[in-house]
């Protein structure tokens, strides 16, 4: 049996919810354990000062890339049959940015204000009900920015078909772009400790 | 070699792994099956109305008395449905499985499943990948036991009509179905509507068939 193991069948609705929720629980956790229930350690970033945000989400990147695409390659998964979602590049490009300045203001990203949450950090009950807010507003607000929405859509498309080029070209320049800004990151942070203890002198 | 490794860091080392998996990615070729298919949207609408596509259970048995056989029968139902009965000839493919098989892109396929619903979805997914000569067998094995396996004689027949039932009543018999004369009289016996045994008709025996069929024309 291959994976996704619910479009083969594996399981139906009602336990896809609970692997759902074990899911979720486990990126709660590793969040957690990075540090990122902490609005201070995310906006560090933003900073200079530290880099955790950006090599955690880079890892993740290229540990689920790597594995998905030897998984795959070894037939334990359809990749065909992950589900992408949609690309709508002018809604993506308003969202992103939204999300971002929503990220500096209040320090946290949507999946961190829930680990703050958890931990009971009253910052990041703060930000959750704006987040609900921002929901209930997007929603209230849909039938006049469905157009906008709905504009340029580009289907489930990915990177190598964007780019045309073979799927392990990219695999390996994605790698690259990874281990490059890692170094780019430590760089970084050593040149900003430095200039911090320059001050503080 | 190994000593340089060994001296490295755990986030060193799983750098280095990455760059090596990353690196070999490149010749591992591409992830995705051809399960993608992009379709002609409008074509295809435009070959379902027409409904050319259809083919009816009397062609294709008169197909396979004839021997004419220049297509391939696909059983889109499940394998236990088809080891309870199959349309002779008919191989069993589940929908599924339908776009892992090579056909040649000139083969001619007809699908067939109880009704007519399998089978469409299965020509759907077929002319969306191209094949030209696919055809659906109208209304299934459920038309096929209906008008092949167990004809129903009318209750007051004309001529023409006893003239074509007795075609049909051939035409069943070859396919070991029971025709459903409505005669109780001479033997006592119920018409069970019971399916024929499988290996049946599996190779046609030579010439019979066709000369009975001659008969009937």
């Amino acid at each position: 049996m291959s994976a996704p193991f619910f479009k083969f069948g594996l399981f139906g609705n009602e336990v896809s919810l609970i692997v759902a929720f074990i899911i979720g629980i486990g990126f709660g956790f590793f969040l957690e354990r990075a540090g990122f229930g902490s609005a201070r350690k995310l906006a560090a970033q933003f900073y200079f000062r530290d880099m955790a945000v950006f090599k955690v989400m880079f890892t993740a990147i290229i540990t689920a890339m790597l594995g998905l695409f030897y998984f795959s390659w070894l037939g334990w998964v359809d990749l065909s049959l992950v589900y992408l979602t949609p690309t709508f590049i002018w809604a993506d490009l308003a969202g992103g940015l939204i999300l971002g300045i929503g990220f500096v203001i209040g320090g946290y990203c949507p999946g961190t204000s829930g680990v703050a949450c958890a931990t009971g950090k009253m910052d990041g009950y703060v930000f959750v009900l704006g987040l609900f807010f921002g929901i209930f507003a997007f929603g209230e607000a849909f039938p006049w920015i469905a157009g906008f929405f709905n504009a340029a859509p580009m289907g489930q498309i990915t990177l190598p078909q964007l780019l045309d080029i073979p799927y392990g070209v990219l695999v390996f320049f994605v790698v690259l772009i990874a281990l490059g800004g890692f170094l780019l990151a430590e760089k970084i942070e050593k040149y900003f400790a430095q200039k911090d203890a320059g001050k503080a002198l | 070699m190994t000593k340089l490794f060994s001296n490295m860091t755990t986030q060193k080392k799983l750098g280095f792994l990455a760059l090596v998996l990353g690196f070999f990615a490149i010749f591992a070729g591409s992830p995705y099956d051809n399960s993608k298919i992009t379709i002609n949207a409008k074509d295809l609408a435009l070959m379902a109305q027409k409904d050319a596509d259809n083919i009816s259970v009397q062609q294709l048995a008169d197909w396979i008395i004839k021997d004419n056989f220049d297509f391939r029968i696909i059983d889109t139902r499940s394998s236990k449905e088809y080891a309870v009965y199959h349309i002779p000839m008919a191989q069993n493919i589940p929908l599924s499985e339908l776009l892992d098989q090579n056909f040649y892109p000139t083969d001619k396929l007809i699908l067939y499943s109880d009704n007519s619903e399998k089978a469409t979805q299965g020509w759907l997914l077929l002319k969306a990948k191209k094949f030209q000569n696919v055809y659906i067998l109208k209304n299934g094995l459920n038309e096929w036991k209906d008008k092949i396996l167990f004809p129903k004689m009318p209750t007051k027949p004309n001529p023409d009509q006893l003239t074509e039932f007795n075609k049909i009543k051939e035409v069943s018999k070859f396919f070991g179905g029971t025709p459903q004369t409505g005669k109780t009289g001479e033997q006592s016996q119920p018409q069970v509507k019971q399916l024929p045994k499988l290996k049946m008709p599996a190779a046609l025996p030579e010439g019979a068939p066709r000369k009975r069929r001659k008969e009937g024309c």
